[in-house]
Formats: structure tokens, sequence, C-alpha cells
């Protein structure tokens, strides 16, 4: 399956500022059954652009702008191939819980057990783990699988309830919010568990037509991986109740949401910052054809940064 | 505690603590031999001559300007740092055991924060707990898989010892970040030859001057090599920071530029400073900004201290920080119980300074025992410096000890516990009289991936208050000179 992704991000400030910097993480990964074939990174206006990978892998693009600007935009096109990934089996052995304990704490996949500040446990987490008799039972595939399900229902999705920063007691006291919210609350439910989990931020491609799919279609998305052993990191939606599969493009991981922004910038001077997203995923069986397009190309426009990011649907 | 015999003036009412090491006098109350011409020569002077040497000394820091800010009282307030007259002499068979112990120790930690930034293998071995560095609030992430010059992350180290009652150095905290001070040390010695210039002279003093030289040498051989003139600053959080005195000493005495973050930019990558004359590329920075506020892209994004995008363009190899980004997980004070481990499996030696007895609050069995005798404790947060966040369980109250067992109970990997260390004392002179008071030693260490180079001595940090066995200057202490001996 091959998607091509429009990713476009303006921002406009109540008054003129200069010197911004910024950072970006929207190139999709190339690992496992994904490939990013065609990235095309745009920025207006003009700036140089430098990027390097992190150590999770991730590819960071980032720039600065030093003159007078009121307005910034970034248009990153890409093209990813997603294959058939790794078959979920539905459930793991008896022993699974136990060599989970013994991997898990002895190698990098422990910096995913500790807490991280968006997915820190609070009182209410525990009350919600509670409620949810959130326990280590059966395998940990089918409890991860039960807890998906159940983040799904306890969880009303409703895109203005929270922030962008907003900590997880805002969704857990409405019981209301976004993928991000559903990502950090499950996040936080399963490092309690002893199962490493980190954050995803992507896109989910939307089938055409009637849809089961509860996030925003045309933004960006975001959801959980697990570490099981024998299987490695496998993703659930906890905000659509899937396990995702050919229709998840992944872009970035993290401890969560900190570490993945899309745009993360500072600038001078002092301005309100009005922030537009919009996102298109659009699905071809063929390859689309690639002539017009050379990889990590970048021309220019008009526009600045700002101090934070665009939240992810 | 037993009195000594009275020794004569100006010595008559000093007195021979049994329960720690004396560094002037040993157990029989007769002057050490490095101490003997000292000895002799403070009998000489009356104590109207001494004090009139003090005030002279008073005077030339006061001139100077040589302060440094009080930080946790409402005022902010800038103090001279207070300075005792009569020096700590260091013997020089003792000082070869403290300079190859340093030396070992620095290779060591570099080595190891090299090895946790990349492969890990020292945690996949088991002998440092991935939960340890992974729970560390001065880990940095960011700074996995980068390169640093000569992978060289502490050029710039100041190592706190102290001198135990069987006359052992033993080492009480490393300080890899920021390590600060060393301003008074060079600032003491020039006093020190203007208030008994003879006696110094004589003395067969090592010198410490050049330790500036020493300084910049370091940040030069840092810079990429294609620069051969490379263009050096020093980065200061600005006025408000308790060392500005020494940011400005440092960066005079080296002739290098000092700057704030504002005065830096980022563009394309590369680091400048704003100059009268338009932007100038800056090579190596030599930073006294800690890594949570150097840039708020990165690190802290609330920070006004710092320059957006540095860590980028350092990340890039475009600009050098001295020290690195991340040291701080090394000099973590739970990190510091395994540093005799590391030292063992980098260089395959046996530690030459020991280290204190430590204590791991994030162990139950030990935090326990830690509990029980919290009154006989030295309580410290483990990522604090400076005096701060700390419990002496001994000069505590009741109430204050509960308000650390909840603070421990609460977040047990934060605190480490050692037992209350009897720190040798040092004659001092005080209110016109000389007294014992406990002391410390802060030598300062230079490594550039090749050579280590120790300024002979350090900081000597004095607990000023009778009895009190806290050296830090926040927190009321003084220092004087600190003379190391030629063979």
């Amino acid at each position: 399956m091959y998607y091509s992704i429009q990713h476009i991000t303006a921002f406009r400030y109540s008054e003129p500022i200069s010197e911004s910097v910024m950072e970006v993480r929207m190139q999709p990964r190339s690992e496992g059954a994904q490939r990013c074939l065609s990235f095309q990174f745009r920025i207006s206006p003009k700036a140089g652009l430098t990027s390097y990978r992190d150590y999770l892998g991730n590819s960071i693009h980032h720039f600065d702008i030093p003159g007078r600007h009121q307005k910034l935009a970034i248009v990153a096109d890409s093209i990813v191939e997603v294959r058939p990934g790794l078959v979920v089996p539905e459930r793991l052995p008896d022993d699974a819980w136990q060599q989970l304990d013994g991997e898990a704490r002895t190698s990098e996949t422990l910096d995913y057990l500790l807490a991280s500040a968006l997915a820190a446990p609070t009182d209410l987490l525990y009350d919600l783990a509670g409620d949810l008799d959130i326990r280590r039972r059966d395998d940990p595939l089918t409890v991860l699988r039960a807890i998906t399900e159940a983040m799904y229902h306890t969880f009303e999705y409703a895109p203005d309830a929270t922030e962008v920063d907003s900590p997880i007691d805002v969704a857990l006291r409405t019981r209301q919010g976004v993928c991000q919210d559903y990502s950090h609350i499950m996040i936080a439910l399963i490092r309690q568990l002893g199962i490493p989990a980190r954050y995803v931020s992507g896109y989910l491609y939307h089938r055409t037509g009637n849809s089961a799919d509860r996030s925003a279609r045309d933004a960006t998305h975001a959801w959980v991986e697990a570490w099981l052993p024998q299987l490695g990191w496998v993703g659930f939606d906890p905000t659509n109740n899937l396990i995702c599969g050919e229709r998840h493009i992944r872009v970035a991981v993290g401890r969560d949401y900190a570490d993945v922004p899309p745009t993360r910038g500072v600038f001078k001077g002092s301005a309100d910052t009005e922030l537009t997203v919009a996102v298109k995923v659009a699905q071809t069986d063929d390859l689309p054809i690639l002539d017009d397009i050379q990889p990590e190309t970048y021309t220019s426009g008009a526009m600045t940064s700002s101090q934070e990011q665009s939240q992810q649907q | 505690m037993t009195a000594a015999p009275l020794l004569p003036s100006p010595f008559s009412d000093y007195t021979c603590d049994r329960a720690c090491y004396d560094e002037m006098f040993n157990r029989d109350a007769e002057p050490r031999a490095h101490y003997q011409k000292l000895y002799e020569r403070l009998g000489d002077l009356s104590p109207d001559e001494l004090l009139s040497r003090q005030q002279t000394a008073d005077l030339s820091f006061l001139h100077q300007g040589i302060t440094f800010t009080v930080y946790g009282n409402e005022e902010g307030a800038e103090r001279i740092f207070p300075f005792d007259l009569i020096p700590r002499v260091i013997s020089s068979a003792e000082w070869k055991t403290i300079e190859r112990g340093l030396t070992q120790r620095i290779i060591a930690l570099n080595l190891f924060l090299d090895d946790i930034y990349h492969e890990g293998k020292i945690l996949a071995d088991r002998v440092v707990p991935y939960d340890l560095i992974y729970s560390c609030r001065h880990f940095r992430r960011e700074m996995r898989g980068v390169k640093v010059p000569h992978g060289i992350y502490v050029s710039i180290c100041g190592t706190d010892l102290v001198h135990l009652n069987d006359g052992q150095y033993v080492v009480l905290e490393d300080n890899l970040r920021v390590p600060s001070g060393v301003s008074y040390m060079l600032a003491n010695r020039q006093v020190m030859k203007r208030v008994f210039p003879r006696l110094i002279a004589d003395y067969g003093v090592r010198p410490i001057d050049h330790y500036g030289r020493a300084l910049l040498g370091v940040l030069e051989s840092l810079a990429p090599p294609q620069h051969h003139h490379p263009t050096m600053a020093l980065l200061t959080p600005g006025v408000y920071n308790s060392a500005y005195y020494e940011h400005m000493f440092l960066a005079r005495l080296m002739g290098i530029e000092m700057v704030e973050g504002r005065d830096l930019l980022v563009h394309d990558n590369v680091v400048y400073m704003r100059t009268t004359s338009g932007l100038r590329r800056v090579d190596v920075i030599y930073r006294r900004v800690d890594d949570d506020f150097l840039d708020p892209l990165t690190f802290r994004a609330d920070s006004r201290l710092g320059v957006p995008g540095l860590f980028n363009a350092y990340r890039a190899g475009n600009i050098v920080l001295a020290n690195a980004i991340g040291t701080g997980v090394a000099d973590d004070k739970a990190v510091y119980y395994y540093v005799p481990d590391i030292i063992r499996y980098y260089l395959n030696e046996e530690p030459i300074l020991a280290n204190v007895e430590t204590f791991l609050l994030s162990d139950p069995v030990q935090r326990q025992h830690v509990l029980q005798h919290i009154d006989k404790m030295a309580i410290k947060a483990v990522g604090e410096s400076g005096g701060y966040g700390m419990l002496i369980g001994t000069h505590s109250t009741a109430e204050e000890r509960a308000k650390f067992a909840d603070l421990i109970q609460a977040n047990p990997r934060n605190y480490i516990a050692q037992p209350i260390l009897a720190l040798s004392k040092a004659p001092c002179f005080i209110d016109g009289q000389i007294e014992s008071r406990h002391i410390d030693l802060r030598p300062y260490i230079l490594y550039d991936g090749q050579a280590v180079t120790i300024a002979p001595g350090g900081l000597t940090r004095v607990a000023l208050r009778r009895g009190s066995l806290v050296v830090n200057s926040s927190q009321g202490g003084g220092s004087k000179d600190t003379w190391v001996l030629y063979d």
C-alpha cells in the first residue's frame, strides 16, 4: 500500500517577530514494514534546512529565520509504502509475564517503563486503573487488547476538551479527550503493569465512505506502542480501538508527546500565535509518480515559528 | 574530645581535637614537618601583627570586588568570600597520591560518560544498573550518539576531598558540570604573596598561576582542528549568578569574551556572537550555564539564559561546549556510589582515592538502616550541589529529620546518606586568635584527552562557624590559601 501525505503548518503572528528557530518532526520513519520513499520539505520564508536522525531513529529537520516576519508556513510532502507487517497472535504463552520481567528491566526498554513527564501516574490514573480493573492476568497481549478496548469505551472523543499541553488529569476528570490524551493515559496505565510503552506520532489513513474511525480525518494522529517478548514493539490505537497495521503511518516515537511534537520553536518578540494545520492522506495501490519530486528538497514562500506545536488529533 | 597540652602563643588557646585529623599538629601536639616553618613564623608574630595582616588581606579582597551571591535569603546578598590568613600546607608525598587518584578518576569518569551516551556496555554488563542512569535527572537522552571532541565530556572538574582521621584523603563528591571556586584559589594566592611575601618565597610552594593558561589551552585543544585561531567565549548566566565575579575573572584571565545568552545567535546551525562590528563566529564556549538553561528549544523552554538552536549546532559539531552537555549524570550522588566500580571496569585498576561510605536510599535495606540512624547521618539530594538540599543529622532538629524522612520515603532515588565525617581541622585566625576549624579541599582538574593538569593544591574551604562541618561558601564557609610543597 502506498500513501501520499501532505502536512501543512501555518503560523500567523499578531506582531512581527524575528530570530525564530524551529525543529520539525514530520518525516515518516523507514523501518519494519514501512518505507518513506520520498520526503519534500518547503519553508516560507526561505530558510536553510538541516536535518539529522536522533537516537530513537526519528528524523528531525530544523531551520532558523533571523529577519522580521509575521507568517511562517511549512509544507511536508511524503510518499510512504506500508506493507503488511507482523501478524499479532491472539495471545502470548503463559510464561510471557516472566519473560517480560526478565528482559524489560535489563535493557534500554527500561527507559519506557519509567514515568515520563506527560505520562506520569496521578491519583486519578490509579482510580481509573481500579475502575477498569487493570492488573496482571492472562498474558500481556490479552491485557493490552482489553485496555485498548476499555480506553475506547471509557473516553469520549472530544477535540475541544483538552489543550496540547494538558496534563492527563484534565482528560481523566472529564473522560474526554483526543488521541494524545488517550495515548498518554494508556501509556501510564501499561507502564504500571511493567510493560514498556512509548508514544507514536503519525497519520491514520481513513478509508473512504463510512468509517468506524473516531479520530479526526485529515489530521495528525497518535497512538501507543508496547514492548512484548518475542514480538518487540506492537502498536495499539486506543482512540479507534485498533491494533495498528497498514493504515497507521509512523513518523516519530518517544517516551511521550514532548519527545515528538511535529513542530517546536522559539522566537524573539511578543506576539500571539495563530496556528493552522492541514493534513491530507491519500492512498494508491501503485507507486505514485515520483518524477517531479526530489527527496529532501525545499523551496521558499513567506513566514516563522512559535512557542509550541500543533495538537495531535 | 581531649585537650592537648597548651601550646605557646599565639597557639595558647588552640585545641587539638582528637576526633579528627589536625593538619598542623600530630597526635603529640607537635607541628608536622611540612608545617614546622609556618608554625615558627606564626610564633614570631604578635596577635596585633596577625590582625593587621588579616586586615590587609580583607581590604585587598574588597578592592578586587571578590564576591559571591547567597541564594535562599530575601536580599540575594552579595558578600565578600571570607578569607583566612593561615595557609593550609600539603606535603609533596600527600599531593602525589592525590594527583594520581584524581587523574585516574577523571579518566574513568570520561570513559563512563562516553560509554553511557553510546554503547552502554557498563549497563549491559550490569556493573551500573540501567534504572540508575535512566532515572537520573541529569541524564540527557539528546546526547545519545552525539560525538564530542576527542570523546572528552569533562575537561574542567573540581573534586571535593576530605582528609580523615587516619590521614587518608577520600573523595566526597565530584563536580563535573560547572565547578566553581577556582578564582578564589588564584586570588587567595595573590593576596598571600602580598601578606606573607618572604615566607611564601622561602617555603618551596609550588606555583598555581599557570592555571589560566592551562584552561585556555584545554579550550583551544577542543576546537575543530581546521580553526587555527579559534574564537572562544565564556557564557555566563549573568549578574544574578552566584559565581558572576568568577566568570568575569576567568574571561579576563584568559583574554576571551564574556557573553550572556542574548549576546549569541544561531544561524544556519552556526553560533555567532553579536559584536559592535557585526556577527562573529564562535568556535568554543566555556559555558557556566547549566544544561537545563542552555537552549530553550531543546531543554527548559522557559529559559531566558540560553541560546535557541545551540544544541543542534553542538550536536552537528559546529560549536564546542566545555564541559559537554550531560556530564551531570556522572556526578549524581547515587552514581558516585559506583565510581570505584567504574574505575575498575574501565581501567582495570583499584581506585587510588577511596569514596566515602554511601547508602543508596532506593535500596530498601539501606533505607531502613538510614532512617533508623538518621540523627547520625548526612542526607544529600543526589542532583544538588553547593550544600543545598542537605541534612546533617547531628546538627538537625527533630522536625528537620522528620521532613527529610518524608522526602526520602516519597522519592528514595533522589537521596543518598553518608555517615557524618570527621573533616580534618586546620588552624585559622579567628577574632584575634588562632583556633581550629574544619576544612576540605577542592582541587581543579583539567583534561584535554591527552594530559591531565591539576593546579597543585586547590581551594581549601573552611567551616568558619565553630563546630560546623559545612564548608560551602553559600552556607557560611570561607577559604584559605593551599600550599603544595616541592619535594
